[in-house]
């Protein structure tokens, strides 16, 4: 019984961080990105 | 064939495809300083059908010469560069022509068999104080250049990966598949290692739009050039982008006739070592059409070969000391190279401030 409950409360805690992701407007499945800057100027001479 | 009024170079350009004709155009643009490239271009096709609508689309800017087969030594003679852009796996004799007579010699292909070949021609390019440039396209080629451009920044070098996105035209396309086959080569502690094909997954950030993609080892010619030309690195890589479908479809024959054009692709490298005592990556990356990208990096480095500014031997373009150039030139016409700028904890070194770029 009390691993169900355990079962029961890793699935809500799963779900609500999920919904905490996406409601921080990061996708939950890419990880943390920089970005590219296209070289140029002083990187080129 | 004779070099023109301006005394720049005379070139012929073997091979007539997507690649092909991107570089014939490039090389009938003016340079930096606002001179023609060339002097005189001559565009080699095996294809008769295709004469008249070369002749047609180059006009009195290119002549255009047919390959009926044997006669390949008199179409080069006294061209000063040949740039190769047949498919992958039949330039190796085109090179060795050219060589015969006399020219400096640029080529495109990214076969690791034939890529081998290239490079054993280099103590006859030598011996005739000309040069042979292997794989002067986008991976290789462009990935050369950023590779040996991240590595300046770096006190010291041990690893090298490379991935590529796409494809040029249809030989590039085929050449593709058969890459994904395998066997794939990896430099690892001084030795080759070859592994299967379509192996060791791994999700690839490439410059937006291309953005992630799943990518596998292949039989790519990069690691034979950059180890030839750094060979105290601990490892080199190359990985290919793929997807589910081309899992299922690696195997059979193109059963679909493969797009005239491919789309857009990208490249990334990853140089890893340290600077001054700590552990730092530089990635670097470019994002174009292959065969537009291939097609200029092909062009700017046959204007260095033709003016007589490389030095003699067969290499790839890691070994060149001074990439900042051609990288500018490429950026010049179009084919732009980017950094990825990521997080400080994982040790991506900053290679400059947006405010000096910006300068």
């Amino acid at each position: 019984m009390r691993g169900v409950r355990r079962a029961i409360l890793a699935v809500c805690f799963g779900v609500a961080g999920a919904i905490l992701v996406r409601l921080a407007g990061a996708s939950p499945t890419a990880p943390e990105q920089g970005g590219w800057r296209e070289l140029r100027g002083e990187e080129l001479r | 064939m004779t070099p023109g009024s301006t005394g720049a170079p005379a070139a012929v350009v073997v091979g007539a495809g997507t690649v092909g004709v991107r570089c014939a155009r490039e090389l009938l643009g003016s340079g930096p300083d606002g001179r023609p490239s060339v002097g005189a271009l001559t565009v080699v096709t095996r294809r008769t059908d295709r004469r008249g609508t070369l002749a047609a689309a180059f006009g009195s800017e290119a002549s255009v010469a047919v390959d009926s087969g044997g006669g390949l030594a008199d179409l080069v003679r006294g061209a000063d560069v040949v740039v190769v852009t047949r498919a992958a796996g039949e330039q190796l004799d085109v090179a060795r022509a050219a060589l015969d007579g006399g020219a400096h010699v640029v080529t495109t292909s990214d076969d690791p068999d034939e890529v081998r070949g290239l490079l054993d021609l280099r103590e006859r390019a030598r011996a005739s104080d000309r040069s042979v440039v292997v794989g002067a396209a986008m991976a290789p080629g462009l990935s050369c250049l950023l590779v040996r451009h991240a590595a300046a920044l770096l006190d010291e070098v041990d690893e090298v990966h490379v991935a590529r996105a796409g494809a040029g035209g249809p030989a590039c396309a085929r050449q593709r598949r058969r890459a994904l086959r395998g066997p794939a080569v990896e430099w690892r502690d001084g030795e080759w290692v070859e592994r299967p094909g379509f192996s060791g997954r791994e999700l690839v950030w490439f410059p937006d739009p291309t953005g992630g993609s799943d990518c596998y080892r292949a039989g790519l010619a990069d690691p034979l050039l950059v180890a030839d030309a750094m060979p105290h690195l601990r490892r080199v890589s190359a990985r290919l982008a793929a997807s589910r479908v081309d899992r299922l479809t690696v195997a059979l024959p193109m059963l679909i006739g493969p797009p005239v054009e491919g789309g857009p692709g990208a490249i990334r490298v990853e140089v890893r070592g340290s600077r001054r005592g700590e552990r730092h990556d530089v990635v670097y990356g470019a994002f174009d059409r292959p065969s537009v990208a291939a097609g200029a990096t092909a062009a700017v480095v046959a204007v260095a070969a033709g003016r007589g500014s490389l030095p003699p031997g067969a290499y790839g373009l890691a070994r060149l000391d001074a990439p900042r150039g051609f990288l500018q030139e490429l950026a010049r016409r179009g084919v732009r190279a980017a950094t990825f700028e990521g997080s400080r904890e994982f040790g991506v070194l900053d290679t400059g401030s947006s405010e000096d770029a910006n300068a």
